[in-house]
């Protein structure tokens, strides 16, 4: 009976949760120096600001558009991405930035990718995949990005997108958070 | 008793769930469709036509019938991304081609895309719908024009190839193959569609119970 009272309880309170903000928290997630920091403030402010590797995270309250959100900018060095799956609940998207002209890197983003979305509390989470630094000479193209990372067939439940930008340039950044809004509203639905 | 109830509750409401795979060549307006079902059958409307931009990756999205929830997979067309459609056969109940009606130029390709499709040996047994979409646009191809372009050039592709093989063998298929007239941009249609394939994919499954049954009752005479 207690158990019956506490889950009543519970889907109440979420109710009430629902009726109020919704918490909707996104993190950002790839190697260092890919450009997750900079993606994060130019979104939040508008500008490109100089920034050191992150030790530990940035988290900002982002407004954008109608949507507003937690965004988690988690540091990308290779001792510190163990601790990534610390924030993994209650993740409502992920976007996953690649540095696109970092060639040699590229196998091992995909496998912290891959490690990453096979994690239980991020199953159906939708993914947005940035591919930046388009900007640069020799950067990868997403399609060829996509292909790379191998997504296609194997994450069926969630939606997903592959996309260029330039955070430097603050191209593309917003298609991506367009299509992230939708994915998310449609998703929570 | 509450876990009981609601367990009972669950039970009753249980919905099926079938997936559908919505491809096409890049531009013929998948996502467009993808994202009208949404605004047409759920209360959070899907992205806006202005907002799609070519598609890498897939986008999702799941509508609830009566008694049934459709589950949409959206691919990305383009050339070089084409070849990952072959791997979500698998598990899909029920296929839609989308063609661009309007692009005359394109429309060879478009045919010998599809026809790749066709001969997927997997997707035999899939119910299959082509959608003529841009049917707003009064340069577009009809529903009976795209079918007859769709037969002229596998009448010609017969005549080249003098019926080698290596293309679709359309006689060995065993589910639906229709086509039908949309306009992913305002709707038109997209109710029509989505209704053949919710029936579709209900009468493939059910079919193949009684394919079973029908197994079943021969091998108890043997």
């Amino acid at each position: 009976m207690g158990l019956s009272v506490s889950t009543l309880f519970n889907s109440l309170t979420s109710l009430v949760r629902w009726g109020k903000e919704k918490d909707v928290r996104i993190l950002m997630l790839g190697l260092d120096s890919a450009g997750k920091t900079t993606i994060l403030y130019r979104l939040q402010i508008g500008e490109v600001i100089a920034t050191v590797p992150t030790i530990g995270f940035n988290a900002e309250t982002v407004q954008y558009k109608n949507l507003k959100f937690q965004a988690w900018d988690l540091g990308g060095q290779d001792k510190i991405r163990s601790y990534w799956r610390c924030y993994f609940e209650n993740t409502s998207a992920i976007i996953y930035v690649i540095d696109s002209a970092d060639h040699n890197r590229l196998t091992l983003s995909r496998t912290e990718l891959l490690t990453m979305l096979s994690e239980e509390e991020l199953r159906g989470v939708p993914l947005l995949v940035y591919c930046n630094k388009q900007d640069l000479e020799g950067a990868l193209k997403p399609e060829e990005i996509s292909d790379k990372l191998g997504l296609a067939g194997g994450e069926k439940d969630r939606p997903w997108s592959v996309r260029g930008c330039s955070a430097i340039k603050g191209e593309g950044l917003e298609d991506g958070m367009d299509w992230l809004a939708n994915a998310i509203q449609n998703k929570s639905s | 008793m509450y876990h009981l109830l609601k367990g009972f509750r669950e039970y009753m409401t249980r919905k099926e769930e079938f997936s559908i795979v919505i491809i096409g060549m890049d531009g013929a307006g998948k996502t467009t469709l993808l994202e009208n079902i949404k605004t047409t059958y759920n209360p959070v409307p899907g992205l806006p036509p202005n907002k799609i931009t070519p598609t890498v990756g897939q986008n999702t999205g799941r509508i609830t019938l009566p008694s049934t929830i459709l589950q949409f997979i959206d691919l990305g067309g383009q050339s070089g991304i084409r070849t990952i459609w072959d791997r979500y056969y698998d598990g899909a109940d029920a296929l839609a081609y989308v063609v661009d009606a309007s692009d005359i130029d394109r429309l060879n390709e478009c045919w010998e895309v599809f026809d790749n499709v066709l001969a997927s040996p997997k997707i035999l047994g899939i119910p299959l719908l082509l959608l003529a979409n841009k049917q707003d646009d009064p340069t577009s191809l009809s529903v009976e024009q795209i079918r007859s372009s769709y037969e002229e050039w596998w009448q010609n592709r017969l005549n080249t190839l003098q019926r080698s093989s290596g293309s679709s063998d359309q006689s060995s298929r065993s589910a639906s193959l229709d086509v039908m007239g949309i306009s992913a941009l305002h709707g038109n249609g997209v109710r029509d569609a989505v209704n053949w394939l919710f029936l579709r994919v209900q009468n493939s499954r059910a079919r193949y119970v009684i394919d079973f049954a029908h197994f079943l009752s021969v091998s108890r005479n043997i």
